[in-house]
């Protein structure tokens, strides 16, 4: 490991890490690996949860959509900090690289909250009968969709890429306060969503012949995550670096792939 | 571990409950392949821009 050897007490790690050359050539080796280990969580967790786990005593069968439900509402928030963060670190340090990761991650999150609210209701219709409530959660949910489009949004309403950088990352970050609203938003109000199945401090109230499928698709989807962000952010790079001299000599040396 | 159903067909109808299922199933694939290929489309994008404008270079260099 190179970048480990390389490792030292300055602050040369954290130039390294705001270069979007090195990000490219970095990611660029682990995304094989990382591409299949998703692919084999995701393919794993699919088949099991959809066809060996046990079915849900009061739910039956519609329960399995929790394979996708939970996992994609998962990555809807913790990519939601990702965000936040890269366009705070980006705010704080003007770090050229740290902006695109703030840009990338808001369509990946976007789409991954409209699969949260999704497969929530087609789960909704069968178990509640309806698929829609305008309850705490799935209403803060709306919210968190529309915090995502924003930052898309704004990305696209300013001339300059800098004033449009600015101006999402202080949306993304005044949007970080539904964050704690959306999870507590099933205990302070009343609301037909159920309560947290998985908490970090105490053992799932979950049957294991149900939770470990659950937990492959949740790693999986982390992996996934992982994956597009670096896809996403990579394919940002190449069209802002597109004039230096990095870009031009991996074009020449690499023919189109 | 065992299969839940006694066979795919059965696993599909999932006693009633496969038309929501299958659609939470698939709408999901469908958006997850298109987080896929649309960077790796833009990143095709970008390469191709990057040649044509080497290319570009090269010509009018020849010219003068």
């Amino acid at each position: 490991m190179n970048w480990l050897s390389n490792w030292s007490p300055s602050w040369q790690w954290f130039h390294r890490l705001g270069s979007p050359r090195w990000f490219y050539q970095t990611t660029g080796r682990w995304l094989p690996w990382l591409s299949l280990l998703a692919l084999a969580l995701l393919g794993t967790g699919l088949v099991w949860g959809l066809g060996f786990a046990p079915q849900d005593a009061k739910q039956g069968n519609s329960f399995r959509i929790i394979y996708l439900h939970v996992p994609a509402s998962f990555l809807a928030l913790a990519g939601y900090y990702i965000m936040a963060i890269a366009g705070a670190v980006g705010l704080i340090w003007k770090m050229k690289l740290s902006y695109m990761v703030m840009k990338s991650a808001a369509p990946i999150g976007a789409v991954l909250t409209f699969l949260a609210l999704f497969t929530g209701a087609v789960w909704g219709k069968p178990t509640w009968g309806t698929y829609w409530v305008w309850d705490a959660r799935i209403t803060s949910m709306l919210i968190l969709l529309f915090l995502y489009l924003g930052v898309l949004a704004l990305q696209y309403a300013f001339h300059s890429n800098e004033a449009g950088n600015r101006a999402s990352a202080i949306l993304a970050l005044v949007g970080t306060v539904n964050i704690p609203i959306i999870y507590k938003s099933v205990d302070w109000w009343y609301t037909l969503h159920q309560p947290a199945t998985i908490k970090l401090t105490s053992a799932p109230s979950m049957h294991p012949d149900m939770f470990q499928p659950l937990l492959v698709m949740i790693l999986g989807f982390y992996c996934f995550y992982t994956v597009v962000l670096f896809l996403f952010t990579r394919a940002e790079i190449l069209r802002r670096e597109r004039k230096t001299t990095w870009v031009k000599e991996l074009v020449l040396g690499e023919p189109q792939s | 571990m065992k299969f839940q159903f006694e066979n795919l067909q059965q696993m599909l109808i999932m006693e009633g409950h496969g038309p929501y299922v299958w659609t939470a199933v698939l709408v999901s694939v469908a958006m997850m392949a298109w987080l896929i290929i649309k960077p790796l489309a833009d990143r095709r994008a970008a390469l191709k821009d990057v040649a044509a404008d080497i290319a570009r270079t090269a010509q009018s260099n020849g010219e003068t």
